[in-house]
Formats: structure tokens, sequence, C-alpha cells
């Protein structure tokens, strides 16, 4: 059906998919030649000729028997930089001996607002563990920074990192042709083929008793991107994009962001106007209890865990 | 604390002072010795055999639980996971170290 | 604190300060490693487990992994250099 939709030009979707797509640009009229930028290389002996004139240069700038200026200038940097040092773990080691001992009891930090999370945390979040409680119900907006700051990470390592999909299979080609590639190997395939399932379900225990036990959504996604950054390294790129390409990744973490926003702005505007809200608290100790924390868990979970395979698979190869 | 509990804290003791004693082992051969496989062969028998000597004394003494269900799972990942490391570790230096020669003889990896 | 945890904490400056002074940039990056394990267990003794788990997992497995293929990328390992 959408297929159908698209095919006909002139109309706005049409105009919108191309859009989204960067085949079309509405702000420039008529049409443009797009031309992949071509890859400047220097002639090897212009290269040789500027190597050599730097480094006479060089030789002569830094040459300390004759220029009396570096040499002052190098003693004086040895000096100020041990003196600076000094100054700054004096000014550091002051600065602990003014900090209250760990544990007492009338230290700053145990004040009106800790008092209240642990007096009141179990009732009001339903979670058994505070720590968990305390980051994504009381404080769940820093949360949610901290998950924006992890997508738009991802953002600019595609931007700076990301090939077209040519030179990826030319790529691919070369890797699978030698012999002493990680994925060649039969021994670390049948490790990874028993490990994977263990670290996947791991992680995803981590994520589902974020609540009840230690752990959550940040703990749990990393061990899970951990987990598939093994698979992809002993099973090779192209068995997990069968699985795990450029749109499950484009999908899963958008939506994952979308919900965390969704059902943190309905507690923060039931919160803020003091209105009732409607999600159960639930027995706490259960899995399906404490209201919101088990699904922002998972969408955490799955933002870090894409986070994670992302930046390998871009740092590695550069593509999903 | 019946005759049957020291018999199980003795063997446990034993396990666990086992499993030390091959760490102290594995770290002196790690520091000693100058070859790569030597060093990885070391460090491969305290990630597997005394690790789980030491898991296992105890386990000995906490008893059957969730917890030893889930000490068996560590032992069970490094079982897996350490050798084929050190496998990898293995084929990189010999596919990759010219001087190998030195310290093998010809025909094992000739062939 | 325990006596294991002040170990553990001069382990930790040890491993700061050699990190800053070792002459090759994967040792360094090993060191670096190490002190992400010590850290993660100084967490478990300062009674915080999530922690733990996170620095394991972020620290000592996925950051040293991205530092790895750096170095291999902009071909700052030890044995490309001989050969060049």
């Amino acid at each position: 059906m959408s297929k159908l939709r698209f095919s006909k030009r002139d109309t706005k979707d049409f105009s919108l998919k191309e859009w989204m797509d960067g085949t079309d640009d509405p702000m420039i009229t008529g049409d443009i030649e797009m031309k992949p930028q071509r890859v400047h290389k220097d002639d090897f002996q212009t290269v040789m000729k500027h190597m050599r004139d730097y480094e006479k240069v060089e030789r002569h700038l830094y040459d300390s028997d004759k220029n009396m200026g570096v040499r002052i200038f190098n003693k004086l940097y040895k000096v100020s930089s041990v003196i600076f040092t000094i100054l700054l773990i004096g000014v550091m080691l002051y600065v602990v001996s003014y900090l209250p001992p760990v544990g007492n009891a009338s230290n700053p930090d145990n004040n009106i607002v800790a008092q209240r999370y642990i007096e009141n945390g179990l009732q009001e979040t339903g979670a058994v563990n505070i720590v968990s409680g305390m980051i994504l119900t009381y404080r769940a907006f820093d949360t949610f920074g901290e998950t924006n700051v992890l997508f738009i990470a991802t953002c600019c390592v595609m931007i700076m990192l990301m090939l077209d999909e040519k030179t990826l299979k030319e790529q691919e080609e070369q890797v699978q042709n030698t012999k002493y590639a990680p994925m060649n190997d039969p021994i670390l395939r049948f490790a990874a083929r028993i490990l994977c399932p263990v670290i996947f379900i791991f992680g995803i225990y981590i994520i589902l008793n974020g609540h009840i036990s230690p752990g959550g959504g940040f703990s749990g996604g990393a061990i899970l991107g951990a987990g598939m950054c093994l698979y992809a390294n002993a099973m090779g790129f192209t068995r997990t994009a069968k699985w795990f390409n450029e749109n499950v990744y484009k999908v899963a973490k958008i939506t994952a962001l979308c919900m965390y926003g969704l059902i943190g702005s309905y507690f923060y505007i039931t919160g803020a106007n003091g209105i009732e809200n409607h999600i159960p608290l639930g027995i706490p100790g259960h899995i399906l209890s404490s209201g919101i924390i088990l699904p922002i868990n998972i969408a955490v979970g799955i933002e870090v865990a894409c986070t994670m395979y992302a930046f390998y698979a871009l740092f590695r190869r550069g593509g999903l | 604390m019946g005759i049957l509990d020291y018999i199980r804290y003795f063997f446990a003791i034993l396990l666990i002072s086992s499993g030390l004693i091959l760490f102290i082992i594995e770290i002196y051969g790690v520091f000693r010795f100058s070859f790569v496989l030597n060093r990885m062969h070391a460090a491969a028998i305290g990630d597997t055999l005394a690790l789980s000597l030491c898991l296992g004394g105890l386990m000995l003494i906490t008893g059957f639980s969730y917890t030893t269900a889930k000490f068996l799972l560590v032992v069970f990942f490094l079982w897996i996971s350490s050798p084929a490391a050190s496998h990898l570790i293995a084929k990189f230096e010999v596919t990759t170290n010219e001087n190998v020669t030195k310290h093998l003889r010809k025909e094992e990896i000739g062939k | 604190m325990s006596t294991i945890a002040y170990i553990l904490m001069f382990a930790l400056i040890a491993c700061a300060i050699s990190v800053s002074f070792s002459k090759n940039l994967l040792n360094s990056i090993l060191i670096y490693m190490g002190f992400s394990l010590i850290m993660s267990v100084i967490w478990i003794i300062l009674e915080s487990p999530d922690l733990a788990i996170t620095e394991a997992a972020v620290g000592a497995g996925i950051t040293s992994l991205l530092f790895f293929i750096t170095l291999k990328n902009i071909r700052a390992m030890k044995g490309d250099e001989e050969n060049e």
C-alpha cells in the first residue's frame, strides 16, 4: 500500500519521502548532479619535499645550542610545570582536609531529601532497590538527559565515521578473504555460540530486575552491548546485520527514547500538578511492580545496548 | 557442629588453599617467563583451574543455594571464555611474530 | 574502612600514575582496564553494586575495546610501528 502511494510523483508524500532519503532537497530548484568527493592525493615527490622542508625548519627552530630563547624556555617550562603540579596537589590536599569523615551522622549529605528518599521511597515508588527508585522516579529528568546524551553521541559518531554501502561491501569482502580474521576461527565461533545466549539472558535479567536487585537499564544495556560485540566479532558483521541492521537500530533507538519521553512527561506533569497518576505501583518485590520504573528501565537498556554496539561497529568498520 | 561439617570444612580449605597456591604460581609465571606463549599458558592455568578450585571451596562452605548456582555459572563461563581468548592470543602471536622459531621447534608450526 | 580497601586505593593511585608514565599506548590501556576493575571492587566495598556492575561492563569492557580499535585504526600498535 505504502509503496503504491509513494510511487506517484508530485504528491506531498513522495516529496517528503525523497527529502527523508536525502535524494532530493526542496530548497534547491532544478536538478543537481551528486558527485562523491574525490580523495585528495599528493605526489610522492612533493610530500617528501614538504617533509624535508618541515624538518629543516624544525631543526633550525629547536636547536638549543644556538638558540638562546629555546634553552631558557625549556628550562622555564620544566620548572614551572613542577611548581604548578606541586601547587595543585597542595590545594587539593588542603581542600580534602576540610571534608567531613565518611559515615558521620552530621554530614551535610544526610539532609531532609536523603531522609525522605529512604523513609518514603518504598511507598512512593514501589521499588525495593532504593537507588533505582531514586534515579528513575524522583530524578527521572536527569536520567532522561543522560539518555539524550547517548543518543546525540551516537549521532555525532555516525556523522563522522559512517561509510557508504559500496565501500562497506568491498571492505567486507576483503575481511572475509583473509585467513586470520577472528570471524574465520572455529573455536571462537563455538565459544560465541555458547556464550552469547548466556550473556544476553544475563543482560535482560539485569534490566528486568532493575527495581528489585542491583542493576538497571545502564548496566544491563552495557552487558547486552558487550554480548552483541562478541557476536559480531565471532560471526562477522554480515551475519549480525541479518537481525541488527541500520533500520532496526533506528527504530529501536528512537522508539526507546520516545517511550521514555512519553512515560516520563506523563509522570512529570501529573507529579508537578498534584494530580493522581493511574500507573499502579503493585506489590513491592514482584517483577510487575513499581509503576514506571520497569518500562523506563527497558527503554534505557535498549538505548544503551544500541549505543554500545553502534560505537563498536562504527569504530571497527564504519557502518552498522 | 557435627563431624560432617568438619569434613566439609576440611575439604573446602584444601580446595581454596590449593587454588591460592596455583594463583601464586600463575602470577610468578606471568612475570618471570620471557616468551608470550609460556606467559599465556601460566595465565590460562590461573583463569581456569585456580579460580574454579577457589569457587568450589566457597561452594562447599555455603552449601547448596541460589548463590551456588550462580557460582557454577561463573565457572562454566570462565571455562569457555578463557581458553577461547588464550587460543586467539596464541594464534595471533604465532602468525605475526617473526622470531617465533627461536622458541618453538620448526616442524611443530610448519605443518 | 577495612584494610583491603586501603590496599586497593593505593593500587588505584599506582595505576593512575603509571598510566601517564608508560611509554607504550597499549600498556596504558591495559593499566586503565586494571584501574576500572579495582574501582569496581571498591564500589562493592562501598556498598553500591549498581555502580560496580556498570563500571566493570563499561570501564573495563567497552571503553578499552573502543581504545583498542582506535589504536588499530590510527596504526599506533607496537607491531605496526616495527613494520613501517
